[in-house]
């Protein structure tokens, strides 16, 4: 006969004030099996804590349901109290009568005799309790980051000064991210390449990093502190190591006339190349899709200048496979492009551009080495139009949400505008100026008091061209919605920030979750906003929603003290609710017939074939089994065997069947 | 015929295969599973249009196991089904050895592969009568469908016949043997026959072969088969994964494809 205890709590007055603990506890001790029933205002204070140690002595109980708040707050700090007076942990089990019951129902009888049940359910469970032990799995201290912008970088640093080891998957030729292609950063306007080019370099330098550019993660196996990541190397046609960046090759390829991703399309560059001068790591690679000896068989040009002889058309992709102790992703944004918006003329107008091209124009090290020249003829722009919210906050045809970094960043484009034609006139549509953050609204009073950038609110709802103009209509709600026409030389759309490529994907090979729009998510939107749902997997910067460079620097520093944490601990403990594939005596064996259906339905890798050895070593059956370091507990593999042959640690058939049938 | 007990001789003779399983005349002019352990017993074998059984069946039997390789008989459900065994893991693609009638011609089909292409030249569509009463079926409102099968279903005996028959119900310990703890009880009140037949499709959603075994082996004429024909297309259509056209495992209920539809969250 079991000896279980109920500790009722009133939860101050979150519970008490609605069910009648002291009614509950009395119900509870007529409960078969119950030992010992009580209600006390605070179970989880100090006193309330010792009550139920001191009563598992005198009463000597074998276990305890604590019926109070959610097991997601207390649970632990319960099983503790229970440990220590001496029961098996998992002996020990929460009814939730405050979210479950408390909070959603009215104060009746109906209520009290409900939490009541919720008691009743957890006693019959613990009957089918078995004492767990916590399972111990060690911590492989190399972290990945994936993605090398100015959040993946700043990561990389943290951890490595922390004294630890980092490898820091870039998939473009050269780390930097957006940063590198920015001219000046708001709210200080400084050269943003001046203050990001000495971290990458640093980065590409610290002992403890490990640079892997032009790769990507293709696969990823195993769980917090131990994964097993699989990236793949693309080749980048060239021995990395024989090659010293001197550039010879690029300088004869004769393939001049490639659209240049770096500049935004505005530039162009040969078939090798590298994105940008001060790129780290220094070193081209091969646009294999445009160098015109993988299309015609004839060239190699590269080949016959380089010195070291460090070009190889042979080389293939690499796929590498790293032990890894935890993640961080850190994989930014994309932004929307000028096709997008069918009444600015789907981006066939070359003076209509967006953000990033205008970044591009101001750039001391862009095309026009930042001379605000137009991209049509190269004329000096005379009159400028900024539109902010361009598929941002725009149900029907763009985003829902804010792209926060558009006001600030469309300030700072009238202002370069501005400093660098001073007699031109620089005009911004807006829904609303969002400008809150250290600094900023003085720097948007800024480019309207000093620089005379002249704001209208308003949408704009065509533009189009006419005798070498771009005609803006648009409306100025603030004059009563009186309709407005600029005649502009150049437009630049503040584009919504999406969510980069491919970053479904990249989740779905990490498991790890994602919203609607594809930004990764975190676990909490508040408690824990670099951690995602899967344990040993960090966020940071804007790949989890837009955000300025503070702010994805800021989110890189906590992931990466949230690694550091991790990597304190020589060993991680877990919980031991992991699956178990059933086992018994000959003829059977087991139930599992060894079908595996379960293999492909685990999310986490973690079942194994197993065979049962005659003594002669014979295979007798071939079966299912389960990894614990591997298992997370999730169930999936017990609801998809056929035979009932997976149970689940904690909440096994038996327990959950004692749940129901006592309701 | 001759060329099957032909090569089911030849078979035996060259000791290929340890035994072949076809169909027999049994009592009342039916025809039963026949295995022919000699060449003699070879020629009680039989091939028409009566023999519909399928005897993939058998092969996940340990007593069939024990007798070494064992060349079937097959019907075009019969190749699916081990095809499906085999990508289940209950048969090794070894011991594959399919008779299968290629006009009046018979072919051997020795491997996984050779069955994935014999197949692969047939269309093999479910029979009119079954496919007409699916979609009499659901041509009706739910509360008629829940009325029918309420009705069909209080007539079954929990004999298990269905399951038994079922090529891909191979389970050694059955769900519904399992009673630690009793999730369905064993006794055959509506309820009881209702779990066990919602089950059953369940189990089946995305592995039946629609041989209609099923229903054909139900004593008291339920078309139990419909259940599952259903479960298979509905998986068929949703995420185009069918069970019996390949050895590798495609099992729609446990894998996930960034491309399915998912159209039974919204
Ligand atoms: C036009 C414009 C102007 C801006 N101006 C300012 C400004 O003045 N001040 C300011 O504070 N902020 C500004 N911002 C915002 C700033 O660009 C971002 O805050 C910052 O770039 C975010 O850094 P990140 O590292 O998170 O992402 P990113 O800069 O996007 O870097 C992500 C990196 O990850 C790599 N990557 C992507 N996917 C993968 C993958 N699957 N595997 C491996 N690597 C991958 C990418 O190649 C890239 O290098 C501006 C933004 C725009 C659009
Ligand atoms: S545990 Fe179940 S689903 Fe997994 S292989 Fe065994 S029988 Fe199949
Ligand atoms: S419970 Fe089963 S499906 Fe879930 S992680 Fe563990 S083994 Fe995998
Ligand atoms: S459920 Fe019926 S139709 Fe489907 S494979 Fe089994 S016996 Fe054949
Ligand atoms: S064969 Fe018929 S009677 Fe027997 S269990 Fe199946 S449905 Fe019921």
């Amino acid at each position: 006969m079991s000896r279980i205890g109920v500790f009722t709590c009133h939860c101050g007055e979150n519970i008490g004030a609605t069910v009648d603990c002291a009614k509950v506890a009395e119900m509870c001790k007529h409960v078969p099996g119950v030992a010992h029933s009580v209600d006390y205002k605070y179970m989880c204070s100090d006193p309330g804590q010792r009550m139920m140690q001191e009563a598992i002595k005198e009463h000597n109980l074998d276990g305890v349901v604590v019926a109070a708040c959610s097991p997601r707050m207390h649970e632990p700090t319960f099983r503790r109290a229970v440990s220590n007076a001496g029961v098996n942990p998992y002996m020990c089990e929460m009814a939730n009568l405050r979210e479950h019951c408390s909070w959603v129902h009215e104060k009746n009888d109906a209520t009290t005799q409900k939490a009541a049940d919720l008691i009743r359910v957890l006693v019959e469970k613990i009957k089918h309790n078995t004492p767990l032990y916590p399972i111990k799995v060690p911590v492989t201290k190399t972290a990945m980051v994936v993605g090398g912008g100015v959040a993946g970088i700043q990561v990389a640093l943290d951890i490595a000064n922390g004294g630890h080891k980092v490898i820091l998957v870039e998939k473009s030729p050269s780390i930097g991210g957006h940063m590198s292609q920015l001219s000046e950063t708001f709210p200080t306007l400084d050269c943003s390449q001046c203050i990001l080019t000495p971290r990458m370099v640093e980065a590409a330098q610290h002992p403890n990093i490990t640079l892997m550019t032009y790769s990507e993660v293709e696969k990823v196996d195993g769980f917090i502190g131990n994964f097993k990541v699989t990236v793949r190397k693309k080749a980048r046609k060239l021995d990395e190591k024989l090659c010293t960046g001197c550039g010879l090759c690029i300088q004869k390829c004769p393939n001049k006339k490639i659209s240049d991703e770096f500049n935004e399309g505005l530039g162009t560059r040969t078939a090798i190349y590298v994105p940008f001068p001060q790129a780290v790591p220094n070193r081209p690679v091969i646009d294999t899709l445009n160098c015109t000896f993988y299309k015609t068989g004839k060239c190699k040009v590269c080949e016959k200048v380089c010195p070291t002889n460090a070009i190889r058309f042979e080389q293939e992709d690499e796929l590498v496979t790293i032990d890894i102790g935890a993640i961080v992703l850190a994989t930014g944004f994309k932004l929307m492009k000028t096709e997008a918006f069918p009444e600015y003329g789907y981006g066939k107008h070359k003076d209509i551009i967006d953000g990033m091209q205008f970044e591009r124009l101001a750039s001391a090290s862009g095309p026009t080495a930042g001379v605000m020249k137009r991209p049509s003829d190269g004329k000096e722009p005379e009159t400028v139009v900024f539109i902010a919210c361009s598929g941002s906050r725009d149900r029907s045809k763009g985003v829902p949400y804010c792209s926060k970094v558009c006001c600030m960043y469309t300030a700072k484009h009238a202002m370069l505008y501005k400093h660098k034609v001073h007699s031109g006139k620089a005009y911004v549509f807006y829904m609303d100026i969002r400008a809150a953050g250290k600094d900023y609204d003085e720097f948007v009073r800024r480019a309207i008091e000093e620089d005379d950038v002249k704001y209208i609110r308003g949408r704009v709802s065509k533009i189009y061209e006419e005798d070498g103009k771009l005609i803006v209509k648009g409306a100025d709600t603030l004059m009563g919605g009186e309709p407005v026409e600029i005649k502009a030389d150049m437009v630049v759309l503040a584009t919504a920030v999406q969510s980069n490529d491919r970053s479904e994907e990249l989740a779905q090979t990490l498991h790890v979750s994602y919203d609607t729009y594809g930004f990764f998510a975190e676990a909490h939107p508040k408690l824990r906003p670099v951690e995602t749902n899967t344990g040993g997997i960090f966020l940071a910067g804007a790949c989890q929603a837009p955000r300025d460079i503070p702010e994805s620097v800021a989110q890189a520093s906590a992931a990466a003290s949230k690694v550091l944490g991790l990597f304190s601990q020589d060993q991680l403990t877990r919980e031991p609710i992991v699956a178990v594939v059933n086992r018994q005596a000959g003829p059977t064996y087991s139930y599992c017939v060894g079908c595996f259906l379960c293999q492909t339905a685990c999310p986490y890798q973690a079942i194994e074939q197993e065979q049962i050895l005659a003594r002669n070593g014979e295979v007798i059956k071939t079966i299912a089994r389960i990894n614990p370091g591997l298992c997370q507990g999730c169930g999936t593999c017990v609801a998809t065997c056929r035979t009932k042959a997976i149970d689940l640690q904690g909440f096994s058939n038996e327990q959950l069947y004692a749940e129901i049938m006592t309701l | 015929m001759e060329a099957l007990k032909q090569k089911a001789k030849e078979l035996l003779q060259k000791g290929d295969v340890k035994a072949v399983l076809g169909y027999a005349v049994g009592t009342g002019n039916v025809r039963r599973p026949h295995f022919a352990r000699t060449p003699e017993q070879v020629d009680r074998l039989v091939l028409d249009e009566k023999c519909t059984q399928n005897l993939a069946t058998y092969l996940t039997k340990h007593e069939v196991k024990h007798l070494g390789k064992v060349a079937v008989v097959a019907l075009p459900a019969t190749q699916r089904a081990l095809l499906q065994l085999v990508a289940e893991r209950q048969l090794r693609d070894d011991a594959i050895c399919l008779l299968a009638m290629d006009g009046t011609e018979v072919k051997v089909l020795p491997s996984g592969a050779a069955v994935e292409q014999h197949l692969a030249l047939k269309t093999d569509a479910m029979p009119t009568a079954d496919k007409a009463m699916i979609e009499k079926l659901m041509a009706m409102t739910r509360e008629q469908r829940w009325a029918y099968w309420q009705q069909e279903l209080s007539r079954c005996v929990k004999c298990y016949a269905c399951r038994n028959s079922c090529p891909m119900c191979y389970c050694e310990h059955c769900t519904m043997d399992c009673n630690r703890p009793q999730w369905v009880p064993v006794a055959s009140h509506a309820l009881g026959n209702l779990e066990y037949h919602m089950v059953r499709a369940m189990h089946l959603a995305g592995r039946c072969v629609e041989c209609g075994e099923c229903g054909r082996a139900c004593p008291v004429g339920i078309p139990v088969h419909l259940l599952t024909f259903f479960a298979e297309e509905s998986t068929a259509k949703q995420f185009g994964q069918r069970a019996g056209h390949s050895t590798k495992l495609d099992y729609a209920l446990s894998t996930f494809k960034p491309d399915d539809k998912e159209t039974f969250i919204r």
